[in-house]
C-alpha cells in the first residue's frame, strides 16, 4: 500500500495575522484589565424603547447571563460550606474564590431529577450533561435526539435581538471520542449544553481564534470591521439564492428529511437576522488585540483564553447570553499539572478511598480556581454604568452530577456569581429545601426580562431567595 | 398505528389548540415531525391476515424446542433477565414482540444462550428457530430484503474537506474550522445525527467564501494563473450575450459536479444572473462574478446534503433502486469519503454504472482516495482516531510495573516540580537536571528511551492500524488476519515499543513477526491497547468491552445505574496493592455484576501483558501477570495468542457478522435493526464462501439492498412546517 499522501490535518491554515497566545493575552489582558478602556464599550446602549426592558439593569447597563458546566460533580464534604447565610466560611474546594466571595451565592438543595435513572437505567453522565440546562428527560437513543430547549436559548430567543449575537455557545472540548458514548445515549447529549429545539443541539465552538473572528472579524487589528462588512455584503445575495434553492430542494424530500432541511433553513434565517442586526446595531469595536492563534497547548490556557474572549464579548455587548462547557460529564482528563495523573472520571468512582477522594477534591478545586480567574476578569472591567461587568452579570457555575461516585443528581454543586445588576443578594450560602435547579433558571429569566414564561424544565416555581 | 388517522389533520388540530406562547411553534413542529415520521414506519411485509400459519408454526415446531432448552430459566414461571417465552398474551403478541426475538436471535447465534453448561439444541434446531424468527416475526423476504430508510445526509467534516479538495483543488482545514460531527452507532456518517446548527450554517457560508477566494483565480494582465483552466476552459467573450452564454456553460458544469447530479435549467439561470449582477458592476471581473455564483453553489443545501433520486423498480414487488447518480455518490463517499469523479459521473449519466460495478470497485480501491476509507473506517471501528488525543501518563503506568520506593518517589516529585515550571523560566542547571532525571527514570525501568506517546509514536500506531486493514483490503487477504496474523506494519519507533529489532527508519513497512511474537492482529496493536486504557493503568473491563462490541458483536448491556460499592468486596483482599485480576474477581463475586463481567473480564485480562502504552510486561506490583482465562462460550486459553486462535477458529462467523454490521452502518449511514438481519446474513455467507476474503465483504455491501435501493417515499406529503424563526419582522 502506498504511503500517506494526505497531511491536510497537519497543515492547519494559520491566519498570517495570528500570534501566539502569550502575545494575544498580553494584548487582550490589557483590554480586560483596564477599566478605562472605554473604546470597547458599545457605541450606544440598547435601552431604546423598542427593546423594552430586555436584559437591562435598573441603571440601563446590559445584564448578562452565562452558564458554565464542570464535569463529574464535586466531593460533597469538600464543597459545601458549613454555615448558612452571609456569615459562612469558604469550604476547601471553594477557597480560590476568597477574593470574590462577596459576589457569590452558593446554592444548596438544587436538584436535577430529570437526570435520574428511573426507567432509563445507565447513562448518568449523558443525562447530567444533557439535562443541566434543559431540565427535561432525554430520549435514550443513539440517533433519535430528543431533549428540550435549554434556558440559555430561551433567553436568546427573547432578548437576542438587542445584541449582534443572540447567544454564544462555547466549549473547551476540542474532540469527540469515536465509538459509542454513554450507555446508549447519543454523544450529542454528552457534549452539548445548549439546545435551540428538542432536536437541534447548538454545537459549541472550541477554537478561540474562530470565536474571536466570529465576534470581531478576521484579519489584523484595524481591518476586521472592514472584513466583516465585506463578508456581510456578499452573504446577502448568497442567502437569497440558497433560500430559493432550499425551497426547490425541499419539494423533493420526504418527511424525515424535511426536518434536516428545516435546520438548514433556520440557520439561514438566523443569519439573515444577524446581518440585519449588525447593520442596525453598528459594527463591533475592534479590540485591536492580535487574533488568538488557535487552541492553546494546555487545557488551563485554553480555558483561560475562552474566559478572556467571553469577557470581551460581554464587554463589547456583542451578546448577553452564553454557555460554556468546561468539559463533558464523564470526562476522564488527567491533571498531571497538579500531580493528579489518574483520569478524572476513573477517580470520581473513588469508593470512599481517602486518597482518591483527596485527588478528586483537588481537581474540583482546580476548576474552581479557573472560575475565580474568570470572575476576577469580569470584576476588573467597568461597565457603562460604572459598576463592574461582574456586578451586571449572572454567572452560573455548576454540574449535573452531585456526587460523582454515586451518580446522584440532587443537591447539585451550583454557584451563582454576580449581582444581576443589583437584583441579587450575593455573598451568601443558602440551602433550598430541595427544589429543581430549573427554579433558579426561571428566576434568572425574570431578571433578564423574559415575559410569559410560567414554567421551565421541571420547575415548580421561582427561587424565592436569590 | 391506525391508518385511518391522517397525521396532517391531527397535527394541525393540535397546532391550533396550542397557545401561541413562547415555544409553541417548536412544540408544534415536533409534533408534526413526529407524526410525519410515524407515517414512515416500515410497513410489515407480512400482514396480520396471514399470521395464523406463522403462529401455528410457533406452537408446533418452535415452542417445543424452547420448552426443552430455554424454559428452565425463561418459562414455566421463570423469567430470568425479564425474558419468558410462554407468557405471551396472544398468538399475535408472539409475532409482534420483535425486540425480544431480536435479542433471542443474537444470543442464540453468538452461543451465549443456552449457557454453555446447559443442554444445547442441535445446529438444525438453532437454524430452525433463526429461520422462523426471520420469516415469521421479522417478515423478511430473503429475495427482497428491506433496504431501510436513511435520512438525507449532510457531508461530515472529512467528506466536506475531501469534496472541496477534489472539486476546488483547495485544502480547507475542516478539522479546525468546523465543530466535530456528532456520531451515532459509533460512526460520523449517520444521517440522523448530522445536524446543522445556526453556527454550522454560518461556517458553511464563510467556508464557501474563503474557498472560492482561494480557488478561483482572478485573471491578471497578460499571465493566466495555472489553475485558470480548471474553472474556465477559455477566455470570457467580450460581447455581453456571449458572455452570458459562457457563464451559463461554466456554472452548469460546476453545479453538476458540486451537486453530484445534473442541474435544472432554472438553477443555472439563477446562478448566471447572480454572476452577471456581480461582473457587470464596475471594477468587477467576469471571474469574480462566476466566483460569487460558486459561493452560492457551495452554500446550497444541494452541496451540503447528498440528494438522492429514485430509479427503476428492482423487479416485481421489489423496492426501487436509487438512481445511478445516487449510486455514484454512495460509492464514492463509501470508498473515498469524497465526491464521485468524472468517470463515475459519466457512467451514471449513461446509465451504465450498475453494470460496471465490479470494475469500478476495483478502480476505486486502487485509487489513493481509498486511503480515506481505510482511515475513517478503522479510525472509528477500532477507535484508531482516538490515539491522537488519548492521555496516558507514562510515569504512572511504568511505576505500576516496577514498584515504588522512596528514592524513586523523590525523583518523581522533583521531576514533576521542574515540569510544572514554564520552560522559559527554567535555569540552565534546572534544564539539565530535568533531562537527567528523565533519562535516569526510564533507564531504571528498562523501557525504551521516552516510551511516552509523543506525536511520532501516536502517528506510527495509528498508521499500523490503518496499514494492516488497508493491506487486507487492497491485497484481498482473509479478514481473519485482522485478528491473528504473523505480520504487522511498523517503523523503527513502533518496533522499538514492541521490542522488535532490525526495523530502521521512519517509514512504515510490512514486517514479518518472529514466531514467538505476541503481536499481529488488532487486539495487540498500540492503538487499541492505549485507547482502551485509563490515563494511569490498563482497563481490562474497557478492553473486554471493546472485543465484545467491535470484534464479537455481543456487547453486554450497560451497567446498572447504581453500581454497588466495590470496597465491600475488596475488603476481603489482604494485599495492599491487589492486582486488577484480584479486584475484578471480587467484583464478580456479586451476582449482579457477574453476569456481564464474566463476559468482559476474561477477554480484557488476556491483554494484561500489555500496559497502557502498548509495552509488553510480565508483572505488575511485583506480581506475575496471568493472561489465562475462559470465555463464556466455554473455550479456555492461557495467553492472548491462544485467545486470538480461538477467535479465529471458533468465532470467525461472529467476527464476520460484526465487521459486516459495522461496515454496513458506516456505508449506508444509519443504524441497523431487525429488518437488516437477512442482508447481513447474506453478506456473511458470501464472506464464508470466499474463505474470508475482504472483497466478499466490500462487494457484499455494495450489492446489498440497503446500498442499492431505497424504501419508496410515502405518497402522503406532510403539512408545511411552521417557521422556527423567533424574530419575524
Amino acid at each position: 500500500m502506498s504511503r500517506k499522501h494526505n497531511s491536510i490535518e497537519a497543515s492547519a491554515v494559520q491566519s498570517p495575522t495570528s500570534f501566539n497566545r502569550r502575545h494575544f493575552l498580553r494584548g487582550l489582558g490589557a483590554c480586560v484589565a483596564l477599566p478605562a478602556f472605554a473604546s470597547l464599550l458599545p457605541t450606544r446602549l440598547m435601552a431604546s424603547s423598542s427593546a423594552g426592558k430586555l436584559a437591562l439593569t435598573s441603571t440601563g447597563a446590559p445584564l448578562r447571563a452565562a452558564f458554565l458546566y464542570f464535569p463529574n460533580g464535586a466531593i460533597p464534604d469538600a464543597w459545601w460550606p458549613k454555615e448558612q447565610g452571609a456569615d459562612f466560611e469558604l469550604s476547601k474546594t471553594l477557597q480560590p474564590l476568597a477574593e470574590c466571595r462577596k459576589n457569590l451565592q452558593i446554592f444548596g438543595g438544587l436538584d436535577d431529577r430529570s437526570a435520574q435513572p428511573d426507567e432509563d437505567g445507565a447513562g448518568d453522565h449523558a443525562r447530567a450533561n444533557g439535562t443541566f440546562l434543559t431540565g427535561v428527560r432525554l430520549k435514550k437513543s443513539a440517533t433519535d435526539l430528543h431533549a428540550g430547549i435549554s434556558i440559555d436559548q430561551v433567553l436568546a430567543r427573547e432578548i437576542g435581538s438587542v445584541t449582534r449575537f443572540p447567544s454564544l455557545e462555547l466549549t473547551c472540548e476540542t474532540e469527540r471520542p469515536s465509538g459509542i458514548c454513554d450507555s446508549g445515549y447519543s454523544c450529542a447529549y454528552q457534549y452539548n449544553l445548549s439546545w435551540s429545539s428538542p432536536t437541534t443541539p447548538m454545537t459549541a465552538e472550541s477554537n478561540p481564534r474562530l470565536v474571536f473572528e466570529r465576534l470581531f472579524g478576521a484579519g489584523p487589528p484595524g481591518q476586521r470591521v472592514e472584513n466583516l462588512r465585506r463578508r456581510r455584503q456578499e452573504q446577502r445575495s448568497i442567502l437569497d439564492f440558497v433560500m430559493q434553492d432550499a425551497r426547490s430542494f425541499e419539494r423533493r424530500l420526504n418527511a424525515g428529511d424535511q426536518a434536516k432541511l428545516d435546520q438548514y433553513l433556520t440557520g439561514v434565517r438566523e443569519l439573515e437576522v444577524r446581518i440585519h442586526a449588525a447593520e442596525k446595531l453598528g459594527d463591533p469595536k475592534d479590540p485591536m488585540a492580535p487574533t488568538p492563534a488557535g487552541v492553546p497547548a494546555t487545557y488551563g490556557e485554553h480555558m483561560d483564553l475562552m474566559f478572556d474572549i467571553l469577557t470581551l464579548a460581554f464587554q463589547t455587548d456583542s451578546t448577553r447570553v452564553a454557555s460554556l462547557l468546561l468539559a463533558h460529564d464523564g470526562s476522564n482528563r488527567s491533571f498531571s499539572d497538579i500531580g493528579v495523573s489518574e483520569g478524572h472520571h476513573d477517580l470520581s468512582h473513588h469508593f470512599n478511598n481517602e486518597e482518591k477522594m483527596r485527588k478528586v477534591a483537588e481537581i474540583d478545586q482546580w476548576y474552581v480556581k479557573q472560575l475565580a480567574s474568570f470572575l476576577r476578569k469580569l470584576d476588573q472591567v467597568k461597565d457603562t454604568d460604572g459598576h463592574s461587568l461582574l456586578h451586571n452579570s449572572m454567572i452560573v457555575y455548576g454540574s449535573g452530577n452531585a456526587d460523582g461516585n454515586r451518580h446522584t443528581h440532587v443537591n447539585l454543586p451550583i454557584i451563582l456569581a454576580g449581582a444581576g445588576g443589583g437584583t441579587l443578594t450575593p455573598g451568601r450560602h443558602i440551602t433550598q429545601p430541595s427544589v429543581p435547579a430549573s427554579n433558579l433558571f426561571l428566576s434568572m429569566a425574570d431578571r433578564m426580562g423574559v415575559r410569559n414564561l410560567p414554567r421551565f424544565g421541571e420547575s415548580t416555581g421561582r427561587l424565592s431567595d436569590v | 398505528m391506525s391508518s385511518s388517522v391522517k397525521p396532517q389533520a391531527v397535527a394541525s388540530l393540535l397546532a391550533a389548540t396550542i397557545q401561541p406562547a413562547w415555544g409553541a411553534w417548536s412544540r408544534a413542529r415536533n409534533l408534526l415531525v413526529g407524526l410525519a415520521l410515524l407515517a414512515l414506519l416500515p410497513s410489515p411485509r407480512c400482514s396480520a391476515a396471514d399470521s395464523a400459519p406463522d403462529a401455528a408454526l410457533f406452537h408446533d415446531e418452535i415452542r417445543p424446542i424452547l420448552q426443552t432448552y430455554c424454559f428452565d430459566c425463561h418459562g414455566d414461571g421463570a423469567h430470568k433477565g425479564n425474558v419468558a417465552f410462554d407468557e405471551f398474551k396472544s398468538d399475535q403478541s408472539v409475532l409482534t414482540n420483535r425486540d425480544l426475538w431480536f435479542k433471542a436471535l443474537k444470543n442464540l447465534r453468538a452461543g451465549m444462550m443456552p449457557p454453555v453448561k446447559k443442554p444445547q439444541p442441535s445446529p438444525e434446531q438453532r437454524q430452525e428457530i433463526a429461520q422462523w424468527i426471520k420469516s415469521a416475526v421479522f417478515c423478511i423476504d430473503p429475495a427482497n430484503p428491506d433496504p431501510g430508510r436513511v435520512t438525507v445526509r449532510r457531508l461530515n467534516r472529512v467528506e466536506y474537506r475531501n469534496t472541496i479538495r477534489d472539486l476546488m483543488g483547495v485544502k480547507y482545514d475542516t478539522q479546525s474550522e468546523f465543530p466535530p460531527d456528532d456520531t451515532g452507532y459509533g460512526f460520523d456518517t449517520i444521517g440522523d445525527v448530522l445536524t446543522i446548527s445556526p453556527m454550522l450554517l454560518e461556517k458553511y457560508l464563510i467556508a464557501a467564501q474563503k474557498i472560492v477566494d482561494e480557488a478561483v483565480p482572478e485573471k491578471k494582465e497578460g499571465a493566466k494563473p495555472k489553475v485558470y483552466g480548471r474553472f474556465f476552459p477559455k477566455d470570457p467573450p467580450a460581447k455581453s450575450k456571449e458572455r452570458r452564454a459562457y457563464a451559463r456553460e461554466v456554472l452548469a458544469d460546476f453545479a453538476r459536479k458540486a451537486f453530484r447530479r445534473p442541474v435544472d435549467e432554472k438553477t443555472v439561470n439563477r446562478l448566471a444572473a447572480l454572476a452577471e449582477e456581480t461582473y457587470s458592476r464596475s471594477g468587477k471581473t467576469f471571474e469574480s462574478g462566476i466566483g460569487e455564483a460558486m459561493v452560492a453553489v457551495l452554500a446550497s443545501p444541494r452541496f451540503i446534503f447528498r440528494e438522492e433520486g429514485t430509479g427503476a423498480p428492482s423487479g416485481p414487488g421489489g423496492d426501487p433502486l436509487v438512481d445511478e447518480y445516487a449510486l455514484a455518490s454512495r460509492l464514492s463517499y463509501f470508498l473515498w469519503s469524497s465526491m464521485p469523479d468524472e468517470e463515475l459521473m459519466r457512467l451514471a449519466a449513461e446509465g451504465h454504472l450498475r453494470q460496471d460495478l465490479p470494475a469500478q470497485m476495483e478502480r476505486m480501491l486502487k485509487d489513493k482516495r481509498s486511503e480515506d476509507f481505510v482511515r475513517n473506517f478503522t479510525g472509528q471501528w477500532l477507535r484508531a482516531r482516538d490515539i491522537d488525543n488519548v492521555q496516558i501518563e507514562e510515569r504512572d503506568v511504568l511505576a505500576r510495573e516496577h514498584g515504588t520506593n522512596r528514592e524513586m518517589d523523590k525523583t518523581r516529585k522533583r521531576f514533576h516540580e521542574l515540569e510544572r515550571k514554564p520552560e522559559d523560566l527554567l535555569t540552565k542547571e534546572e534544564k539539565q537536571e530535568k533531562d537527567d532525571l528523565r533519562s535516569s527514570f526510564f533507564k531504571r525501568f528498562g523501557a525504551p528511551l521516552d516510551p511516552g506517546l509523543n506525536s511520532e509514536l501516536r502517528r506510527a500506531m495509528r498508521e499500523e492500524t490503518e496499514d494492516v486493514f488497508g493491506y487486507v483490503v487492497h491485497e484481498d487477504r482473509s479478514l481473519l488476519e485482522l485478528i491473528d496474523s504473523d505480520y504487522t506494519f511498523l517503523n523503527e519507533r513502533l518496533a522499538h515499543q514492541y521490542g522488535i529489532t532490525n526495523v530502521t527508519g521512519k517509514e512504515m513497512r510490512r514486517v514479518t513477526l518472529p514466531p514467538d511474537s505476541q503481536r499481529g492482529g488488532v487486539l495487540t496493536e498500540g492503538t487499541v491497547l492505549a485507547v482502551t486504557s485509563n490515563p494511569t493503568r490498563t482497563s481490562p473491563v474497557k478492553r473486554g468491552l471493546f472485543i465484545l462490541d467491535s470484534i464479537l458483536g455481543t456487547p453486554p448491556p450497560p451497567p446498572p445505574a447504581n453500581i454497588p460499592p466495590l470496597e465491600d468486596a475488596a475488603k476481603g483482599l489482604t494485599n495492599d496493592a491487589p492486582s486488577l485480576r484480584a479486584i475484578l474477581a471480587a467484583h464478580r463475586a456479586n451476582a449482579l455484576c457477574a453476569s456481564c463481567h464474566n463476559r468482559m473480564d476474561p477477554l480484557g485480562l488476556a491483554m494484561e501483558n500489555f500496559n497502557a502504552l502498548g509495552l509488553w510486561r510480565t508483572n505488575e506490583f511485583n506480581q506475575p501477570i496471568d493472561g489465562s482465562g475462559t470465555l463464556l462460550t466455554g473455550e479456555s486459553f492461557s495467553s492472548v495468542q491462544q485467545l486470538k486462535r480461538i477467535l479465529v477458529e471458533k468465532h470467525a462467523k461472529d467476527f464476520y457478522r460484526t465487521l459486516t454490521e459495522k461496515m454496513l452502518t458506516y456505508a449506508v449511514g444509519r443504524g441497523l435493526d431487525y429488518s437488516d438481519v437477512e442482508t447481513v446474513d447474506q453478506i456473511v455467507s458470501r464472506i464464508e464462501k470466499a474463505n474470508g476474503r475482504a472483497s466478499a465483504l466490500l462487494d457484499g455491501i455494495v450489492d446489498s439492498a440497503p446500498f442499492q435501493k431505497c424504501r419508496p417515499a410515502p405518497s402522503a406529503r406532510p403539512a408545511k412546517l411552521p417557521s422556527l424563526s423567533f424574530n419575524k419582522s
